[in-house]
């Protein structure tokens, strides 16, 4: 097997600069549409249970991904849950350091079979055990647009 | 099921680096080109080419597969791009097997490479847009941060430590002293990753493999073309792959059934029943260094939460009952994504044949296998191999 140089001084080689020049407008599609409407309007959260599969999705959808059968009907479900994994993340995406560490964690939400990913508050890392009991915070009414952060965190009950 | 038998007839693989001068093709083409000339061979006789690379967002090039054609050998051949994100360097080769088991074709070329670092500022920027756009993306995750979320499940649910994992880490950089194409060889202590920058607790900044640049590729060929290419052909006996839920979080984090499910699937074709006897050497998917424990586990070569214990009484050292990443895997060698998962192939070839040099593993195994993983940590890619 042949091998090529390794490069160690990159300011020896020629560059440019390129980006791709798009933006994008997403759709919540069928399921999600009434999930963010429910969150925006009412501070509920909305899933969906597939009865011959027995399983119960959150967020809402409209299909099942076992049997492809169709969901019509959305149950609300407390949006509380307990903590499954955590992680205390110390750098951006660009491997800045943040100001301050944030806790991200899985949480498996009560009255369903699925778990959210979202940040906790209100609680010290060292503090963060599974099974940890939580609470879903939401931004006040007014200031709700619809998105998965207008659900600011999830904190201890 | 009838099908022609495959052989892996020859390999090229080029140096894992930060950041090369080489284009992507020019990586495919510098791999390929010596896959051809140890086995002897021209793209004359290469009837078809598989290609592995992962996100075009890597590139900017969203039409990556046609992009990197020339580089790889496709230029008026059969030519087709697989991607299921980090285990598409051991899905493109089970393509390549499909063309040539079905009797399509006698020959195929498997090429994979991966330039990560035309990426700025980081590759985790693209890495974002494996997520779903309404759900998880305004979250800002990286792939490390929810590896950190698996990590943190895995300790948990076996009463497993940092300072056990970390052996993984120390392990596998130190293997990779011997490999030619390594980005991180390195002679490391368990203390040296417990007190690297925490990234993402609990994973730090030494628990996890670069981000990197590099090809490589092999050539497949059926059994009567085989046996005039070589002596040494090494076959490929069992393929297996598995998708798991699209809700990711959802899943058992602590255990990938997926990947057991592609290794059972491995195993039925290549007639192994004792998977933990039968397969004597393994290339494991290892991006960080509990993945390795995690996917041995999954493979079925160790019991659930008891791979740590093969770790700690030494087993999967290289010396060791059952070698474990030989190379130096993700993290000693480096990790351009699909590259990784052919260079585990390609280990496995050379260990077979008994041409792995320093890194060669006694006792002469004949039996093993390359596993690789990826999408959202859902998907798992599975060659058990023979000579």
């Amino acid at each position: 097997m042949g091998l090529t140089e390794k490069i160690n001084r990159t300011d020896h080689l020629s560059y440019f600069e390129g980006q791709i020049p798009v933006e994008y407008v997403y759709t919540y599609g069928l399921g999600l549409e009434k999930f963010f409407r429910a969150i925006k309007d009412k501070g509920q959260f909305l899933a969906s249970r597939c009865k011959a599969c027995g399983v119960t999705y959150l967020p809402a959808r409209s299909f099942c991904e076992r049997c492809l059968g169709g969901i019509e009907d959305t149950v609300e479900v407390p949006g509380t849950g307990s903590v499954y994994s955590w992680t205390v993340v110390h750098l951006n995406m660009d491997e800045t350091p943040k100001e301050e560490p944030a806790i991200l964690a899985l949480i498996d939400m009560d009255g369903t079979d699925c778990r959210f990913m979202h940040y906790l508050t209100g609680v010290k890392a060292e503090d963060v055990k599974a099974g940890l009991k939580v609470k879903p915070v939401l931004k006040a009414k007014k200031d709700r647009v619809g998105h998965i952060e207008d659900i600011l965190g999830f904190q201890p009950v | 099921m009838a099908y022609q038998r495959v052989a892996i007839v020859g390999a090229g693989i080029t140096k894992f680096v930060r950041r090369a001068q080489e284009t992507g093709k020019e990586l495919a083409a510098q791999a390929s080109k010596m896959a051809l000339e140890s086995c002897g061979m021209t793209m004359d006789d290469i009837e078809s080419v598989s290609l592995g690379t992962a996100p075009d967002a890597f590139d900017g090039v969203h039409m990556k597969g046609e992009y990197l054609s020339d580089g790889s050998g496709g230029w008026r051949k059969p030519y087709m791009r697989q991607f299921v994100g980090g285990g598409t360097g051991v899905f493109a080769p089970i393509h390549g097997w499909y063309h040539v088991a079905s009797g399509m074709f006698d020959t195929c070329l498997v090429v994979c490479s991966e330039k990560m670092s035309s990426c700025h500022p980081h590759p985790q920027g693209a890495f974002k847009t494996i997520f779903d756009h309404t759900t998880e993306q305004p979250l800002n995750p990286t792939l490390i941060w929810i590896f950190a979320l698996e990590m943190n499940r895995f300790m948990q649910t076996y009463g497993i430590t940092k300072e056990e994992i970390a052996l993984v880490s120390v392990k596998n950089k130190k293997n990779a002293m011997d490999h030619p194409a390594a980005q991180l060889p390195m002679e490391i202590t368990v203390e040296d990753v417990m007190n690297s920058e925490t990234l993402a607790w609990p994973v730090n900044r030494l628990d996890i493999s670069p981000a990197s640049d590099g090809a490589a590729a092999i050539v497949l060929a059926s059994e009567h073309v085989a046996k005039r290419i070589t002596d040494k052909p090494v076959w490929i006996d069992g393929v297996g792959w598995n998708l798991d839920t699209a809700y990711w979080a959802t899943r058992d984090l602590y255990y990938p059934r997926y990947v057991e499910k592609a290794a059972r699937m491995a195993y039925d074709m290549a007639g192994i029943k004792e998977p933990k006897r039968e397969i004597e050497i393994a290339e494991p998917y290892d991006p960080f260094d509990y993945k390795e424990l995690h996917h041995m586990e999954g493979l079925l070569l160790a019991d659930r939460g008891e791979a740590v214990q093969m770790l700690l009484d030494g087993k999967t050292q290289r010396d060791g009952d059952r070698p474990m990443c030989p190379s130096g895997g993700a993290l000693g060698v480096g990790n351009p994504i699909s590259a990784t998962g052919l260079m585990k192939i390609i280990e496995i070839f050379l260990q077979l044949r008994g041409e792995a040099g320093k890194r060669q593993v006694p006792g002469n195994p004949r039996c093993g296998l390359a596993q690789a993983w990826g999408d959202l940590m859902q998907v798992g890619t599975v060659v058990v191999m023979r000579r």
